[in-house]
């Protein structure tokens, strides 16, 4: 039984983009960060988008993420149509089911690191003290604790990171989306948040992160290389059935799945 | 929800709580203006409840006739201050009073023939301004007063005599017993032959102060001034129950009396107090209209503070909504915010209204009103300040695109 439903979570898709273009400006001022772009994520892929600077790698992240719409093309979270989602839902989702994690690390200065973590499961709906609780287990995991009451600029760079990946995850998201978060870091400190990165993933949970730096490359199960909005290079190295398999939590998927089954129910109907 | 708001009003706190300064002095904007609206407000029910508390004290079975002016139309109240009181021709004459003396029920009837002028006593003092009251023996009893010595007026004395306030009696003759002097009002030497107790009720529903009043016979004011102006009737009547009964019994007698000119009104129980100074009253207002406008300014104020911070802030809404948080969310974040500083503008504003108008009282005849109608208004005023100017910027904030809004470094 239990290995069945792994063996459905390793193939389900989680994200699939079909013909997604985004356009930025008008006439002849028009350029597209992306054109035509497809892609599909398994559930419990580490995929590692490179490629120059201006080729759409944010943009992509930032859709991925509901932060930003596309022009055209269709975004399919969890089978689910992304322009269908109401915003109150995106908000949502981006506060329980994904996990932004910046280069510049974007805590917010005047908070200690602790409420700073607590930050996305204010907008989940938990009590202040369980809300401190479980930023505190989320801290602990990075050897952050004695950490928690410090604000943001007296920690190093590693640190800010270290606890704004805390944040990104303590939330238990599915689907984390790093932009750049070594760009900051000296190689020392990008190593650890690189294997905090992979220790996340080896949990199950989907990663999808921008890189200029190629070394980092051998975290990935999978390396796209981005060139003018469009994929130019994909490559898996590890196969599907191969990918890590989400441990199970107590906290049930509830969204999503409810979801998809009204969405069902509804396709039935027609 | 209930949760979520608690965690907006946290959220609030701190934030507020990181510029202090700055939301203090918001918050005074606010507290200046609710304080001046507290203080008009507890001036305008004290007066009205020192006026109420002195008709119950001169008895339940008061009628009073005043000409009738419409006072509560703006059109009539603006007139009366354009072309003062003083001038507003009364159509009640002495022939009404005796109209009144003669129907059952009515105990005794007094004029009242309030005019300014200038009266002179023994040696030459002259007091540019004095309120001479034409009435007629009744005066005393119905108003409840007394003398503190000699005699009150009697219309069948052949001398025209005069009683005296205290204030006035000061005023002209240097001394509070000026029986037996003289006293020359329009030509014609009056000798006074009583001084009336002190009232010390510079307010109250005859529009006069009576310690600063000379009175006389109504009857020889008409003899020297035959445009006598009379501007009410008090009337007392043998018992409270027919107390309606008689006022009506009253306008039917003026009426019929006047030819049908029914320019008068016949006012008893609470309705004598209302028209307590209808210019008060106007100032009062005007007051209160430009307290109302401090109250603008000091929202006007919220929302400028309120949009610097949301400014200032754009960065971390950024992150908020990259993290999870939704339009709602960000907009009641901040409306919170605006609401805390107007909330507490609006304490802090009662406690300094209060403080103002028990100050105010230590100089003034009145007493500090305190009621629960202030309590709400004040709570009513702060709450609805807070949103209507803390609407735009909360709005403007919700709004922020989150990619531009986490690209921005304050």
């Amino acid at each position: 039984m239990n290995e069945e439903q792994s063996e459905n979570n390793t193939n389900e898709t989680i994200i699939k983009l079909e013909g997604l273009s985004k356009r930025f400006g008008y006439g002849d001022a028009a350029s597209y960060a992306l054109q035509n772009f497809d892609l599909e994520v398994k559930r419990g892929e580490f995929i590692m988008i490179m490629g120059p600077s201006g080729c759409g790698k944010t943009t992509l992240l930032n859709i991925i993420g509901l932060l930003d719409t596309p022009t055209s093309g269709k975004y399919l979270l969890n089978d689910e149509l992304a322009s269908r989602i109401s915003a109150s839902r995106q908000a949502r989702l981006r506060a329980k089911k994904i996990g932004f994690i910046f280069q510049n690390f974007n805590l917010i200065p005047n908070l200690p690191i602790i409420e700073n973590v607590a930050l996305p499961l204010v907008y989940s709906g938990y009590h202040k003290t369980r809300r401190l609780i479980k930023a505190s287990e989320a801290l602990e995991r990075f050897n952050m604790k004695d950490k928690e009451y410090y604000l943001p600029f007296q920690l190093s760079g590693g640190q800010q990171q270290r606890a704004a990946i805390a944040r990104a995850i303590v939330s238990h998201p599915e689907i984390i989306l790093a932009d750049e978060p070594t760009g900051n870091l000296d190689s020392r400190s990008s190593t650890t948040v690189m294997e905090e990165l992979r220790r996340i993933h080896s949990e199950g949970n989907t990663i999808i992160m921008v890189t200029h730096n190629p070394a980092l490359t051998s975290y990935a199960t999978r390396v796209i290389n981005m060139l003018d909005g469009t994929i130019d290079t994909d490559i898996k190295t590890v196969k599907d059935s191969d990918l890590p398999v989400p441990i199970e939590r107590k906290t049930p998927r509830k969204i999503f799945k409810s979801r998809r089954k009204s969405n069902k129910k509804k396709k039935g109907k027609k | 929800m209930a949760l979520l708001l608690r965690t907006h009003y946290e959220l609030a706190k701190s934030s507020l709580k990181r510029n202090r300064t700055r939301s203090f002095l918001t918050c005074l904007g606010i507290s200046i203006g609710v304080a001046s609206i507290i203080l008009i407000l507890s001036l305008m029910g004290s007066i009205s409840s020192l006026v109420s508390t002195q008709v119950s004290k001169v008895g339940s079975n008061l009628i009073v006739v005043r000409p009738s002016s419409t006072r509560s139309t703006v059109d009539s109240i603006v007139t009366e201050l354009t072309s003062s009181t003083q001038y507003l021709k009364s159509n009640l004459t002495l022939k009404d009073v005796n109209t009144i003396s003669k129907i059952e029920g009515v105990a005794s009837v007094s004029p009242l023939a309030v005019s300014v002028n200038s009266l002179k006593g023994e040696t030459d003092t002259v007091v540019a301004s004095a309120t001479v009251i034409g009435t007629n023996s009744d005066f005393l009893k119905i108003q409840n007063l007394s003398l503190k010595n000699g005699t009150f007026l009697r219309e069948e004395s052949e001398t025209p005599t005069a009683v005296i306030g205290t204030k006035l009696a000061n005023a002209l003759f240097g001394t509070a017993e000026p029986i037996g002097k003289a006293i020359t009002l329009l030509g014609q030497r009056f000798i006074i032959i009583g001084t009336l107790a002190e009232v010390d009720d510079p307010i109250n529903f005859n529009n006069v102060d009576l310690d600063a009043s000379l009175f006389v016979c109504a009857s020889d004011l008409n003899n020297i001034d035959n445009s006598l102006q009379i501007q009410q009737i008090n009337i007392r009547t043998e018992n409270t129950d027919t107390l309606a009964e008689t006022s009506n019994k009253i306008s039917e007698a003026l009426i019929a009396s006047k030819s049908g000119d029914n320019n008068f009104v016949v006012l008893s129980g609470d309705e004598i107090t209302h028209p307590a100074g209808s210019l008060l009253s106007i100032i009062s207002g005007i007051l209160a209209i430009v307290a109302g406008i401090s109250l603008v300014v000091g929202g006007i104020g919220i929302m400028n503070i309120m949009l610097v911070s949301v400014a200032e802030r754009t960065h971390e809404i950024g992150v908020r909504k990259a993290i999870g948080a939704s339009t709602g969310n960000i907009l009641l974040q901040f409306l919170i915010e605006a609401l805390i500083l107007s909330l507490t503008g609006g304490l802090m504003g009662l406690i300094l209204g209060y403080i103002l108008s028990f100050l105010l009282c230590l100089v003034t005849p009145f007493n500090p009103f305190i009621s629960w109608q202030i309590l709400v208004i004040t709570f009513v005023v702060s709450f609805i300040t807070g949103i209507v100017f803390g609407l735009y910027p909360a709005i403007k904030a919700a709004h922020k695109n989150p990619i531009y809004s986490l690209k921005f470094w304050a």
